[in-house]
């Protein structure tokens, strides 16, 4: 008996033991941060890739671009370009860089002097010029840039002086600016870069990265966590917290069950509702508009996809609505294009491919489709502003096919390796989206629509039209909006007769917190920053 | 005593020759190319057509095998296809995490589950050993998954006392040395040692405690099994009937006959630890061994399935042969049981 009360004992003694100390809170929580991100970035330098995973992780935390934009303003506002001019008609931009700002300096890396022109000729011409030592780190891909066509209109970057860069355009476009004020267009360090290619280790340049922004990187645990330490020297107003980190979980669940035991302090991709049925003060849901579009694209070069009318059918199988209310809990709009009703180029009119079983069923016989047709639909493994569960999405997707005489397999991978096998072009089909890095409605078209897209990979409908192309690219040539809005009618008309996606959704973006976090923002466009974070430090 | 020391040890190599050969096989049985699933080189690349000789591809199947051999001998186990780095590098610190889990978890399974079972027995009949041998067919009944869930519904969600995911609170900055937290955090130089402790024993308690429960309830069985046999064992009778006190019985004379049954247990109990193992580290974000396998399985990392397997089986094989060694020392009377003879 004396031996059970003993453990009794001892058991409750070590609970209370553990409990009564957490009043106390130690310094390194005090002033540090939890973000649970969705999964693991895949490199970390933006440039290279365009998922939301690692523009997340890394383009507003460690490094900084020329400009940013301002959404509240709806201008551009300087960054490590203090001023800027178009000259030459539009076809050479004048950029005065910002003095003193300074690289991270981490144990792998100690600069020796502050940012100036060599590091944005460096850092633009990675990914601009195919020569330049640093362009094949990593395989030479840099699909942004491929998408929006930005490495074919840049034709040079030149430095005027130490602290003045000139960028000179092909032809003057009006997405320029936008697209160089994208999480994408960061700067790197140029002396890091040649310290790396002293030691040989090039590589290294997008795995221990070095910017100038508000986070330095301190270590990287796949699937487990990344960690970054406060730039103490920022140029600007830093954040008020010392450590962040990016806690990897990729369960929605588990995310929610982290934010409600304080394990994380702020989750992205909530699921809402669920959310909101706990009913916890000490979290706070917020939300915001966000320029998205989640959609199902075929693979047009792909028989029979390649043919309009059978996309067309297919489009008419799907209840859309039906997944409006289940898979986003009616926190979405139902898309009629794929630019969102807040753009100004967006049309009022109205999607044609409403649900309707019958009319499609008859247009797969036309097109000689028999019923038992087998197909692929591949749905994204993870978390999305634009689609919360494509999987469950998928299901639904594959019941109103089968009503329809389409036998759908589905088809899932871990992230890297879907992403992987998508560029190779393995799917019949693919759910997936795209949010907008920013505000111009070329942002829609040319990264998922355009040849160029094809070839970099985000066109996911593999899809190339020419007079498409042709729309697109008067539509940048102009920088009159009322022509440019007439164009994007075009276009978007174009598209749907054509259609080699069906836009599902345009869904609000959402982020949990607990209430005393402050200055995690989540900006409309790109990914989250973490620059103004900061705690309310809870009364003792 | 040396010939029964040799017939285990070769029976032990034995086994693990099976082993070998079920994984070489595995190689084939996957899908892909069977050089790819060892060595974790894709084709095309520039390694490729090196890893072709140095791996014995051009040679007949029996070379591969012993080639195969040789690199696991050296624990090269290839190259992770995930990742593409050696899965031997990174496999350490997964291991080590496995082990300060398992081995936290067998001595409270043998802290709790043997004086409970011993209790148990001599109570035999009485309400306390009914009240202890109901919790523990409760207890045992109860999946292992399950009561992670009902655990962290008590203990993280409704009171808020214990933290669910992980080896320790990340903002502690300890950087993973050796795989165990504790002794990272003694060898760390970070300021917060008590904290981060106290915050890694807070970490530990729910995994440790889901994954003791079922062995410790099979052990307060089994102990409370043969403590009530033992204790009906003549001699036992007679040293009562000499007056010695029922705890001098108990633990004098009881006890390490007990135990001689017990031991050979220990081996079926850890093999099953290492089953839960898999899904405790799953639901606790655990960065182990158990972990990484899953992982593994669900993006195809054949040499990282490989590797996993194959050590975490040889491990039991080698934890049966030190129990076995042990017993067949410390009670002689086994090794004649088996083979007859000394």
């Amino acid at each position: 008996m004396s031996k059970q009360s003993i453990l009794v004992t001892a058991f409750t003694g070590f609970f209370l033991l553990s409990c009564s100390e957490q009043t106390d809170v130690p310094e390194p929580l005090q002033n540090g941060l939890i973000y649970c991100s969705e999964g693991n970035p895949e490199s970390f330098n933006p440039q290279r890739v365009t998922s939301g995973t690692t523009v997340d992780a890394t383009a507003s935390q460690l490094y900084d671009r020329l400009i940013d934009y301002d959404a509240e303003q709806q201008a551009f506002v300087s960054a490590l370009a203090t001023d800027w001019q178009a000259l030459d008609n539009g076809q050479r931009y004048r950029f005065k860089l910002r003095r003193g700002v300074t690289f991270h300096s981490t144990d792998y890396f100690t600069p020796t002097r502050t940012f100036n022109a060599d590091d944005v000729v460096f850092s633009f011409r990675r990914w601009l010029d195919t020569e330049a030592p640093y362009h094949s780190v990593g395989g030479g891909f840099y699909p942004f840039f491929a998408a929006t066509g930005l490495d074919q209109l840049i034709s040079d970057v030149e430095k005027v002086d130490t602290y003045t860069v000139d960028i000179v355009l092909t032809h003057p476009d009006s997405s320029f600016l936008a697209n160089l004020a994208t999480d994408f267009a960061i700067i790197l360090s140029k002396e890091y870069a040649d310290q790396l290619t002293a030691n040989d280790q090039q590589a290294l340049i997008d795995k221990q990265p070095i910017g100038t922004g508000p986070f330095k990187f301190v270590a990287f645990k796949k699937d487990y966590h990344i960690r970054y330490q406060r730039h103490e020297n920022y140029w600007r107003q830093g954040p008020e917290i010392e450590r962040l980190v990016f806690s990897i979980t990729p369960n929605a669940n588990k995310r929610m069950l982290k934010l409600v035991t304080g394990e994380c302090d702020v989750i992205p991709y909530p699921l809402v509702s669920e959310l909101k049925s706990l009913n916890r003060e000490e979290i706070e849901v917020r939300s915001e508009v966000s320029p998205n579009v989640s959609f199902w694209a075929f693979n047009t070069q792909r028989p029979p996809f390649d043919d309009p009318q059978v996309r067309q059918a297919l489009s008419y199988a799907i209840n859309r609505k039906a997944i409006i209310d289940t898979i986003y809990y009616g926190n979405a709009e139902l898309a009629e294009s794929i630019l969102p009703p807040t753009s100004w180029a967006s049309t009022d009119a109205e999607l044609e491919y409403q649900y309707n079983p019958e009319k499609a069923r008859k247009m797969l016989r036309e097109a000689g489709i028999q019923p038992g047709f087998k197909m692929d639909i591949w749905a994204i493994p993870v978390q999305r502003v634009y689609n919360p569960n494509a999987r469950r999405m998928a299901e639904l997707m594959q019941s109103d096919l089968a009503e329809v005489g389409v036998d759908v397999r589905i088809i899932s991978y871990e992230w890297n390796t879907f992403r992987r096998r998508l560029s190779r072009s393995e799917h019949d089909s693919v759910l997936i989206g795209w949010y907008a890095d920013n505000a111009d409605p070329d942002n829609f078209f040319r990264p998922l629509l355009s040849c160029a897209a094809v070839a970099s990979g985000s066109n996911r409908a593999n899809w190339c039209h020419t007079g498409f192309d042709q729309i697109l690219y008067q539509a940048i040539s102009t920088t009159d909006n009322a022509e440019r809005k007439q164009l994007y009618h075009a276009a978007q008309q174009l598209l749907m007769q054509q259609q080699p996606l069906l836009p599902i959704a345009h869904s609000m973006r959402y982020q949990a917190q607990r209430e005393y976090v402050k200055g995690v923002e989540l900006p409309p466009y790109g990914g989250i920053s973490f620059r103004l974070a900061g705690k309310e430090q809870p009364a003792q | 005593m040396t010939r029964y020391l040799m017939t285990r040890l070769f029976y032990f190599f034995l086994a693990l020759l099976v082993l070998s050969v079920v994984t070489f096989a595995l190689n084939w049985l996957f899908p892909g190319d069977p050089l790819t699933n060892m060595s974790g080189i894709r084709e095309g690349q520039t390694a490729y057509e090196a890893a072709l000789t140095s791996r014995s591809f051009d040679s007949t199947i029996i070379q591969q095998y012993l080639n195969y051999l040789e690199h696991i001998v050296r624990l090269d186990w290839g190259l992770s296809l995930s990742t593409g780095t050696g899965v031997w590098q990174d496999a350490a610190t997964y291991l080590v995490v496995s082990a300060e889990l398992l081995l936290l978890s067998f001595l409270v399974a043998v802290v709790v589950g043997m004086p409970l079972g011993m209790l148990a027995a001599n109570y035999f009949r009485h309400n306390i050993d009914k009240f202890i041998l109901t919790s523990a067919m409760t207890g045992y009944s109860i999946p292992v998954f399950w009561l992670a869930q009902l655990l962290i519904l008590l203990f993280a969600v409704q009171i808020e006392w214990l933290p669910i995911t992980g080896q320790i609170n990340p903002l502690y900055a300890i950087d993973s040395v050796t795989g165990s937290v504790i002794i990272d955090i003694l060898l760390s130089d970070s300021q917060y040692k008590l904290a981060a402790l106290q915050d890694a024993t807070l970490h530990l308690i729910l995994p440790v405690l889901t994954l003791s429960s079922l062995p410790s309830m099979l052990l307060l069985r089994i102990t409370r099994n043969q403590t009530i046999e033992v204790l009906q064992k003549p001699y036992v009778k007679a040293a009562r009937a000499r007056g010695l006190s029922q705890q001098r019985l108990l633990f004098r004379h009881a006890l390490p006959n007990v135990l001689q049954d017990v031991l050979p247990q220990m081996t079926f109990i850890f093999g099953l630890m290492m089953a839960n193992l898999v899904i405790v580290e799953h639901i606790f974000n655990w960065p182990g061994a158990g972990a990484w396998l899953l992982k593994a399985i669900i993006e195809r990392d054949y040499p990282i399935i490989q590797m996993v397997l194959f050590t975490l089986m040889a491990l039991i094989l080698v934890l049966n042969l030190l129990v076995e060694v042990y017993r067949g020392w410390r009670f002689p009377m086994t090794r004649e049981e088996r083979y007859g003879g000394y």
